[in-house]
């Protein structure tokens, strides 16, 4: 106990230490600019020291061309022909047909920027440190000699993908555009599906190096403010190099980062993300992937399907009640069979049991050895054909089906039973894919408590692992609402989901019970016309 | 002030009590032995007996809200007795987990996995329990529901399965045993499955509302009796005179279910809901062990208490007894004897207390 | 500014610290677990390779030392690979291991010289007591059976007209086993209502009861033709746990009748010209069994409703007629009435209780029971029968008259 406490004391003074560490080197660089080109040119020349890949471009400008300028950009970034036809030809050329172009000074940057440029996405500058962001972020910074102030105007050329359907979540009704690697695409193409002022898209900038455009995007009035402001807190605390997938984020802000469970979701489609938004979550997008996070996340969103909603109740609520029987079967297949056969054999019907036992017969491992490595072998299948180019990735899917169905029982290596019970198990798991991840950890852990303590074992897993989901919370929801705590209303859209018009409440838990935001705008029943149209007539 | 800052919804007090006297689920087979046929009847008797008694402990929580029954006692009896009173609260506790922890192992050992070592059943069910009291009530109060809904299942469906095998007959002739086998049935029942409630003292303080605090303890207690007394009946319609002869009356009749030669060897069911119920009311006396010897302490939390408290409760369930035959002998005469009075006379008897002193009004007149 | 920075750091460095703590608590736990994992290993767990799976028991006396001798079926487990090469006439599916032993546990245990591996029971599907024991008493014998955890309450009672080793021994034509295919008969028993479905825990119930006396359907090899065929029919009736006597078919019937328990079966009656006769097909038959005590003598009044088809008929006048049908109905009623009052006498001749009459009249007469319960024996043989029959008969299948010679060309 003593030593436990000494151990706290000095894990908490280094805790300090980083602490404070970790906050010194705040904008060292942060110096303004002097109205002197060289001298600034000079500057940015040693702060990139040297990268071939820079320009500077100085020329003289004005009516008879008494101002000195420069331009710095980074070649790969910009758009040339661009930056000749909008900055350089109205600077040097377009001016001259300025009837007072004669007095105007151009050593001040507004009369440039007011007269001269014709782009709209432009910025001035004093700092040394915010002119550089901006430069590597690909904008055309124009200096002016005798000016403390630098205009930052935004050419970007970006290569980016077309819109294309999101390859992780097909659907076949639907919209199958999904987001792209261009942040500001998916802003617009959440944009263009709510067009109400009340949609709030917050900038950050994140990553020391990388300096990723990262969006938080809700819904205001019906978004909960400490959600957003739990949001805020969460992002402006990362503190890393770069952020290269929102990946990076989830790991910096979810909640339980011990847990095998997620707590924040992610999707590629703007209409799942523009849902989960008018719901009251927020969307965190970030620069550079397709993949949006969504907070908070809980554990049954992963159950659901945005063609839960287009198609008719009817099948929908079927197909939920399937992928929750197929994540029951995806974790305890191989954990039931084994403690069945290993411990409860008086629990397998006779005329089962002599089958199982005869197809067992001639298999040298015990049944637990037998399913860890049918699991470890599809596992691996699983991994080689993700990885692998397309057309030898089926290849290895034949050789998987022929080297575990066929061969591995002729052999009597394994029983057919096992064979059945693992590529059952294997197709479940991809019934539900949020979860594949804790699905396949947790089929491992029951297979082992299985194997060690039968029926009980699991039974105790499954105990454990129910607490741990009802202690989880996604940015201050619990994680297995609205089962635990139950909220009877949102049972509606659980197990089963009922029509979209009696679903007329926002998740209670999700968005601040608090008047306007609770009830969407009632939606009515069909009810349509009694009488026959044709017959009025 | 208090140890626990999780809070529970007032419903979920409903679930936590009925789910709680559910878990006793597996000792009405102390009952039956001694009342036979009759132990419905024992079972409703136990209810309304003891139903009084409950309802004070709601009464008392309600009086001194927001308090567990460590800091009540101390508030009561003052600093010495209080103590005093507060640690047989603490051996009740200790050792009707223990006790209860062993009704699981012998559960398994006797019917599901006998070949397992006791000692290693019994740590890997009170490691699952620690688990679950070191998420606190507020969790356990989440998923009570749960636990309620699948005890109810398995009795339902049970009852449902068996309905053909059914012979009600059995209950006949009505009135047969000596009253003073039913008496000893009664104050069985009250002891046992209702009179256990008394760990809520330890958890009603938790109430975020204690508005229909009685109120839900009341319709909790009533969906827990009913649901022994469906079982009760299934028992003993199914197994007619053969039922005082099992070692657990619930899982032979559950044996006997042969539908179709399909829906057969169902014992899963039961090992199923009663290891779950059984979880669950270990869980919550774990809970209130755990809390009340932290606030006797006067400890701020009781998280470091948990894991020790794990191992006293696992040597306590493994050396206490010797056999099932020993288990059920002392529950049967002496350990419904040292648990009556702090069922029966001491929450009555604070509440008087502090009735007279005028307690309750005085501490909020403290607070504020 | 710079304070309210200072808390700020200090609030976010609480949370990772309570955040670092429960990493710490979560730990412990998996430590735990991997302490259980290192500690615990593997046990309790049979592979079912391992496993000698029995499906049927059976218990005799040893003739030369008088001790139990238990002989357990065993599934073959390679069995199924041989037959698939087409395997001859004698390999069996099933192997028949016998010992003997002091008590029914300790000749199993002894099993285990023979077989290498312990008994698996839970499947068992039939226990077959052999004559000698039975007439011994089986309540000695019971005991194991319903007190290791493996055996299940469901398991069939059949007692053997001679030796049960032989019966077990006897190979089925369509199943592959004995044991299963004697369960598969007795579980039928619906067909013909000529014995009953009886299994360890209602034998143990009638047997527990003071004086109700258990019965069990009997099994016995027929010899008809060169093959041996196992079959069951007819009970034997037990009193204070030894076999007093046996019921025939039509005793059984009459017995069932009483409990309601008649699920089909066959009646034949004389058709009303005297020429032939009617086959009626029981459809459904309930029953009501009042006790009543008048003047100090017992009356069981037995009410009967019975519904039947006509199924078959072996006269040529035509059957389907009112009139016919009210005479059948008669005839049937009469059939029904001699089947009880035979299994009564028989029972009375016995003395033996297999209705539960005793356990009937102490649920309605609970304060005379005491005193009748005593000298149950006695009385038992002066209880009257009040039977009442009331049947129906509902249709006549495919045909409304039947087939004559020359009937067509009218």
């Amino acid at each position: 106990m003593f030593r436990y406490i000494l151990k706290k004391i000095r894990y908490l003074s280094l805790k300090n230490k980083n602490m404070f560490q970790d906050t010194m080197p705040e904008k060292s660089n942060s110096v303004p600019l002097v109205p002197e080109l060289r001298k600034n040119l000079e500057t940015i020349k040693g702060i990139l020291r040297g990268s071939s890949d820079v320009t500077m471009h100085e020329f003289n400008f004005g009516h008879d061309r008494r101002f000195r300028g420069a331009l710095v950009f980074i070649n790969s970034m910009v758009d040339k022909e661009e930056i000749h036809k909008n900055i350089l030809q109205p600077l040097m050329y377009d001016v001259l047909l300025l009837r007072n172009g004669v007095e105007l000074d151009f050593t001040n940057i507004d009369t440039v920027r007011k007269n001269l440029i014709p782009i709209t996405d432009n910025l001035k500058v004093t700092l040394l440190d915010d002119l550089m962001d901006n430069l590597l972020a690909g904008a055309v910074i124009l200096l002016i000699d005798g000016s403390e102030e630098a205009l930052v105007i935004n050419l970007r050329k970006r290569e980016s993908r077309s819109i294309e359907e999101p390859g992780t979540e097909a659907v076949v009704r639907g919209p199958r555009e999904g987001f792209i690697e261009n942040v500001n695409v998916n802003i617009t193409l959440i944009r263009r599906k709510i067009k109400h002022p009340y949609l709030c898209v917050e900038k950050f900038v994140i990553g020391e190096k990388s300096k990723t455009d990262v969006y938080v995007i809700y819904l205001k009035n019906v978004a909960n403010p400490k959600l957003i402001e739990e949001i805020r807190r969460r992002l402006s605390r990362i503190k890393i190099d770069a952020v290269l997938e929102s990946g990076y984020i989830e790991q910096f802000i979810e909640d339980a980062p011990y847990s095998i469970f997620p707590t924040i979701s992610n999707s590629e489609k703007p209409d799942k993300v523009v849902a989960k938004i008018l719901e009251g979550r927020a969307a965190i997008l970030a620069d550079g992937t397709p993949f949006a996070l969504v907070v908070p996340m809980v554990f049954i969103e992963s159950f659901q399907s945005v063609e839960d909603y287009y198609a008719r109740p009817f099948l929908a609520s079927i197909m939920r009640l399937i992928r929750f029987l197929s994540y029951i079967i995806s974790t305890l297949g191989p954990a039931i069979y084994v403690a069945l056969t290993v411990f409860h054999q008086e629990l397998i019907p006779t005329q089962l049991l002599i089958s199982i036992a005869e197809g067992r017969e001639r298999v040298p491992f015990p049944a637990i050895l037998e399913a860890s490595l049918m699991m470890f072998t599809f596992d691996i299948l699983r991994e080689a054909g993700v990885r692998l180019p397309k057309p030898v990735g089926q290849t290895v899917g034949i050789v998987g089906a022929l080297v575990l169905g066929q061969a591995s029982v002729e052999a009597g290596l394994i029983s057919p039973i096992m064979v059945i019970v693992v590529s059952s198990t294997a197709i479940a798991s991809f019934a539900v894919p949020a979860q594949t991840d804790s699905g396949t950890i947790l089929r491992y852990i029951y297979l082992a408590l299985a194997g060690i303590a039968g029926g009980f074992g699991v039974i105790m897993g499954l105990l454990a692992t129910l607490i741990h989901l009802a202690s989880l919370r996604s940015f201050g929801t619990p994680y297995l609402w609205p089962i635990a705590p139950l909220n009877l209303s949102a049972l509606k859209d659980v197990f089963i989901r009922m029509p979209l018009w009696s679903m007329s409440k926002r998740p209670e838990a999700i968005i601040w019970d608090d008047g306007d935001s609770f009830s969407k705008s009632p939606g009515l029943m069909p009810s349509p016309c009694e009488k026959d149209n044709h017959d009025s007539d | 002030m208090s140890i626990e800052k999780g809070k529970v919804c007032s419903w979920q007090l409903l679930f936590l009590v009925a789910g709680f006297v559910q878990g006793s689920v597996l000792l009405i087979d102390f009952a039956v032995g001694i009342t036979e046929h009759q132990t419905w009847m024992v079972i409703l008797a136990g209810l309304v007996v003891s139903a009084p008694f409950i309802l004070s402990y709601a009464v008392l929580a309600k009086r001194f809200q927001g308090m567990n029954v460590i800091q009540v006692n101390d508030l009561v009896y003052g600093r010495f007795l209080g103590k005093v009173v507060s640690v047989y609260y603490i051996f009740f506790y200790l050792m009707t987990l223990s006790f209860n922890i062993r009704d699981v192992g012998e559960l398994y050992i006797t019917f599901l996995m006998p070949d397992t070592p006791f000692i290693f059943l019994l740590i890997g069910f009170t490691a699952t329990c620690a688990y679950a009291v070191y998420k606190g009530i507020e969790v356990l109060a989440r998923v009570s529901h749960l636990f309620l809904i699948t005890g109810m299942f398995v009795i339902i469906s049970t009852f449902a399965l068996l309905i053909d095998q059914m012979d009600f007959s059995n209950f006949l002739p009505l009135f047969e045993l000596p009253f003073i086998r039913i008496f000893q049935g009664i104050h069985l029942m009250s002891a046992i499955p209702f009179g256990e409630t008394i760990v809520f003292l330890m958890i009603i303080g938790s109430l975020n509302k204690t508005e229909h605090a009685i109120r839900n303890t009341f319709i909790g207690l009533l969906i827990g009796a009913i649901s022994l007394l469906i079982v009760s009946v299934r028992n003993t319609a199914v197994l007619g005179k053969t039922q005082t002869i099992w070692t657990s009356t619930s899982f032979q009749s559950i044996r006997l279910i042969d539908i179709g030669t399909v829906l057969t060897r169902m014992d899963f069911l039961i090992g199923i809901a009663q290891t779950v119920l059984i979880f669950f009311k270990c869980s919550l006396f774990f809970y209130a062990l755990a809390v009340a010897v932290a606030q006797l302490f006067g400890l701020k939390s009781y998280l470091p208490l948990v894991l020790p408290l794990a191992g006293i409760e696992v040597i306590i369930a493994a050396t206490v007894f010797q056999s099932p035959v020993d288990h059920a002998g002392i529950t049967q005469n002496a350990g419904i004897i040292y648990s009556a009075p702090l069922m029966f006379v001491i929450p009555p008897l604070t509440l008087l207390i502090a009735k007279i002193r005028g307690l309750p009004r005085h501490e909020r007149g403290k607070d504020a | 500014m710079e304070k309210m920075n200072k808390q700020k750091r200090l609030g976010i460095y609480k949370k990772m610290y309570i955040r670092e703590k429960t990493n710490i608590k979560i730990m412990k736990i998996i430590l735990c677990i991997l302490l259980l994992f290192v500690l615990s290993g593997c046990f309790g767990g049979r592979e079912i390779n391992d496993l000698e799976i029995v499906i049927g028991m059976g218990v005799d006396k040893d003739e030369n030392t008088g001790k139990i001798l238990i002989t357990a079926q065993i599934v073959k487990e390679q069995s199924a690979e041989k037959t698939v090469g087409g395997g001859g006439e004698d390999s069996k599916a099933f192997w028949n291991v016998s010992s003997t032993g002091d008590s029914i546990f300790d000749a199993v245990r002894q099993i285990t010289h023979k077989t290498g591996n312990r008994l698996f029971v839970s499947h068992n599907q039939a226990v077959i007591f052999g004559n000698e024991v039975v007439t011994e008493g089986l309540q000695e014998y019971l005991d194991f059976f319903l007190r290791a955890h493996e055996m299940r309450p469901t398991a069939l009672i059949l007692v053997a007209e001679d030796r049960a080793l032989d019966i077990m021994d006897a190979k089925p034509e369509t199943e592959k086993f004995p044991a299963i295919n004697i369960a598969k008969l007795v579980k039928t028993y619906g067909f013909t209502s000529h014995f009953y479905k009886v299994n360890m825990k209602d034998f143990a119930s009638s047997l527990m009861s003071g004086t109700t006396a258990p019965v069990a359907p009997l099994v016995r090899i027929s010899d008809d033709r060169e093959c041996k065929d196992v079959y069951v029919s007819g009970m034997g009736v037990f009193k204070k746990g030894k076999m007093v006597g046996k019921l025939n078919d039509e005793e059984v019937r009459g017995l069932l009748w009483v409990l309601g328990k008649v699920k089909s079966g066959v009646i034949i009656v004389p058709a009303p010209s005297g020429q032939g006769s009617a086959v009626l097909e029981i459809m459904n038959a309930k029953s009501k069994v009042i006790p009543e005590i008048k003047d100090g003598k017992i009356v069981m009044n037995v009410k009967i409703r019975q519904e039947s088809s006509l199924s078959e008929q072996t006269t040529s006048e035509n059957l389907a007629t009112i009139s016919a049908f009210e005479k059948l109905q008669k005839a049937q009623e009469e059939i029904i009435r001699q089947e009880i009052m035979k299994a009564f006498d028989k029972s009375r001749e016995l003395n033996a209780d297999i209705f539960g009459f005793g356990e009937m009249l102490h649920k309605k007469y609970n304060n005379q029971w005491k005193s009748l319960k005593d000298n149950w024996d006695d009385i038992y043989p002066t209880i009257e029968l009040n039977i009442d029959v009331e049947t129906k008969i509902l249709k006549t299948d495919l045909l409304k008259k039947p087939v004559l010679p020359g009937e067509g060309e009218k």
